[in-house]
């Protein structure tokens, strides 16, 4: 009974802590009358934050009662949401509020319908939550355009129980030895590596980046598409093909993500939102039978062990406002879901990493917690190349990897493709 | 017929409402892509006039050029194939064979069936590593012929096509009802003449619903030249662009933030269609001479 009675106690001084802290802040903020912001989202319906993310937004809207009211708009497909924020942004009917993930912040800024959160966030306490570099990585010509809000490192992770009938306990250091490790599941008849040339080819492009830092290092983005080692790296993504299923032109992520959880597929990578999905989906107890693995060394390569792709992976962006209170209102809620009680709750549900700093999660899966580990001792975290690339060099990565694999081009042909998608 | 002032005032008031609307929701937007066609436009910047430099641009990019010729080896497939075979069925069941009702209704019940699920469907039968197709080639022996049917270049078009010509239930019906509004004189006549019925379709069949068949020849090429949700959703346009069309790669190039281009290959398809379009009519112009 006294267990209980303090249990009661606890739950109660933590509800009227949290309660006050919001108060505390929803009490600042007085505006002449309630604002309304529109957020059309991603995080609804079936999407993993959904449940956690409706939750934040009714708490927030219960703390701001007649002052703020956050108006979520349902928006259940990715490319149809990036679609209607793009035709947005082109009519100049930018939402107040928008998440952002595979636009390119510099396309953005030259509409000049952003808000700037530099004058909310410089040498304030909230710039302290946010993790090293994040914030600068979302400030464009000296305008702090988003908040950057969900954060990502591609690891890869392997089926321990696959890799043992091909002979081995641990994932091979360089990518010689990975072929080698690739060979002998292929004469056990299981597909090495699921990849994909449909949709984005978001999977193949993980891999493609992870092995052009290997080749290239953390500074082969800034030497441009003329660098040799985006050639090397196109020959080494081809040769992974030979070890792949044989639906994987044309594969979706379905198919990539299907072939990984059915136990046909021994090594796979994505972003950390995607790992709960290994025990919630996975056949054969997989949850218990991945491991993380760093992305292997290229011999002779300008890559450090250890590095890898990583980035900001979503952004919380706002449109530029006329009206000061409805700015701070934007401000006023961004700073509630980027709480780290919200986002610790984020995380446990829906396998997220953040750019805001928060200690390591001791009850987090065995595998987020090495990708953890692994991204606070990289030597480096690049972006990826769809994050690195102009838009229409991305969009063209499907087409072009569809060349190469097919035979249609070699390594330098991939190359001369994605230039000629540049302006 | 002299109109008088009060015919006038009435035929105005009838055509106007849908001559403002068509103005609005037509012309007008019709000429805002023909005027952005010529600016180089991301959506954000200031446009910046190129004038013809979209066209140029996209007639020399292949992606463009294979997206052309494939709507129009769809657009010929339409018409030479599709119609014909929706022609072939309404005959058939024109002549009220046992249970044609049944088969009436099966025809046509993919119409009713959404384009996404449809090629969802289809996009498992195809799938080399469980798909069906490859499921019976193997139970008959021949695993060699199997093969990733929409990953493959000299496979994935013809995939894309052949599962869809074959889907024929709307035009078989309107020319179900041309048919059946055919005088039964016509046909007892031929009979007391000792015409066959491959006679009788060819010499009043079909001349008498040609009406019907010009409505579904035009349709079939303006719908193959708009192919969009089919293509997007079985291969996005891959393997290698191989299957893309107009439409796919206009979207694609709005993806891209390249709106100029976009609308260039918007007027393009415009221009095309009324090649067509015209064309057929020209054909069928013909067809009606040859009857009056």
């Amino acid at each position: 009974m006294k267990k209980l009675l303090s249990l009661i106690l606890a739950a109660i001084l933590l509800f009227s802590l949290s309660a006050s802290a919001f108060a505390q802040s929803s009490a600042e903020f007085n505006p002449k009358e309630e604002i309304t912001l529109n957020f059309p989202s991603i995080w609804v319906g079936t999407d993993s934050k959904a449940p956690v993310f409706a939750e934040m937004v009714a708490a927030f809207n219960e703390a701001y009662k007649g002052k703020v009211n956050i108006v979520i708009e349902e928006q259940t497909d990715y490319q149809a949401y990036r679609d209607k924020i793009r035709t947005m942004i082109t009519t100049g009917n930018l939402p107040d509020l928008f998440s952002v993930d595979v636009f390119k912040l510099n396309d953005l800024v030259a509409s000049g319908k952003l808000m700037d959160f530099a004058p909310y966030l410089t040498d304030s306490e909230w710039a302290k939550t946010f993790s090293d570099g994040s914030l600068q990585e979302a400030t464009v010509e000296n305008q702090l355009v988003a908040i950057p809000f969900e954060s990502a490192g591609f690891g890869l992770y392997y089926n321990t129980e696959l890799l043992e009938k091909a002979g081995y306990t641990e994932f091979p250091k360089t990518y010689d030895e990975m072929f080698v490790m690739a060979e002998k599941l292929k004469e056990q008849d299981i597909v090495a590596f699921p990849l994909m040339t449909g949709e984005n080819a978001w999977t193949s492009m993980l891999w493609y980046s992870n092995i052009l830092l290997a080749v290239g290092g953390p500074e082969v983005y800034n030497r441009g598409l003329d660098d040799p080692a985006f050639v090397t790296a196109a020959e080494v993504l081809k040769k992974m093909f030979d070890y792949t299923s044989s639906d994987a032109v044309g594969a979706g992520a379905a198919v990539v993500n299907g072939h990984f959880l059915n136990f046909e597929a021994a090594v796979y990578t994505n972003g950390p939102w995607f790992l709960p999905r290994f025990a919630k989906e996975g056949v054969n107890d997989l949850g218990n039978k991945v491991k993380f693995a760093l992305p292997p060394e290229y011999t002779g390569g300008m890559g450090t062990f250890g590095g890898m792709a990583g980035t900001v992976q979503a952004y919380l962006c706002a449109a530029k406002q006329d009206n000061p209170e409805k700015e701070q209102a934007i401000v006023e809620f961004f700073k509630f879901i980027t709480q780290p009680e919200w986002l610790y709750k984020l995380a446990a549900t829906a396998g997220s990493m953040f750019s805001i700093k928060l200690e390591a999660n001791p009850d987090d899966i065995q595998v987020k917690q090495d990708l953890a580990s692994a991204m606070a001792a990289a030597p480096y975290l690049v972006k990826h190349f769809n994050d690195q690339m102009p838009t229409a060099v991305a969009n063209g990565f499907p087409a072009a990897l569809d060349e190469l694999v097919l035979g249609e081009v070699d390594a330098q042909g991939f190359v001369q493709l994605l230039k000629d998608n540049l302006d | 017929m002299k109109l008088t002032r009060h015919d006038r005032i009435g035929l105005v008031s009838f055509t106007l409402p849908g001559l403002i609307l068509f103005l609005l929701f037509f012309i007008i937007p019709v000429g805002y892509v023909l005027v952005v066609s010529l600016f180089k436009w991301d959506g954000m910047t200031e446009a910046v006039f190129v004038g013809f430099d979209n066209y140029a641009s996209i007639w020399k990019t292949s992606v463009f050029r294979r997206s052309l010729t494939n709507n129009l080896v769809w657009a010929l497939v339409a018409t030479c194939v599709q119609v014909p075979l929706a022609v072939l069925m309404a005959l058939i069941l024109n002549e009220r064979p046992r249970g044609w009702k049944l088969f009436r209704t099966v025809y046509y019940f993919p119409q009713v069936i959404s384009g996404v699920a449809l090629a969802m469907l289809w996009s498992a039968v195809y799938n080399s590593e469980y798909g069906l197709l490859n499921g019976i080639l193997k139970l008959l022996g021949r695993a060699d012929l199997a093969k990733n049917w929409l990953g493959t270049l000299q496979t994935a078009f013809p995939a894309v096509l052949i599962y869809w010509v074959f889907y024929i239930g709307y035009y078989m019906v309107i020319v179900m009802s041309d048919l059946s509004g055919i005088s039964k004189d016509y046909y007892e006549a031929a009979d007391i003449d000792g015409a066959g019925k491959i006679r009788q379709a060819f010499a009043i069949s079909l001349p008498l619903a040609r009406n019907g068949i010009m409505t579904c020849v035009t349709l079939a090429a303006v719908m193959s030249l708009r192919q969009f949700e089919q293509v997007y959703l079985l291969t996005n346009g891959g393997p290698a662009n191989r299957t893309s069309t107009m439409v796919l790669y206009l979207y694609k190039q709005i993806q891209n933030m390249r709106y100029g281009l976009a609308n260039a290959a918007s007027v393009m398809l415009i221009i095309v269609g009324i090649i067509v379009i015209v064309g057929i009519r020209q054909l069928f112009k013909l067809w009606h001479a040859a009857y009056e």
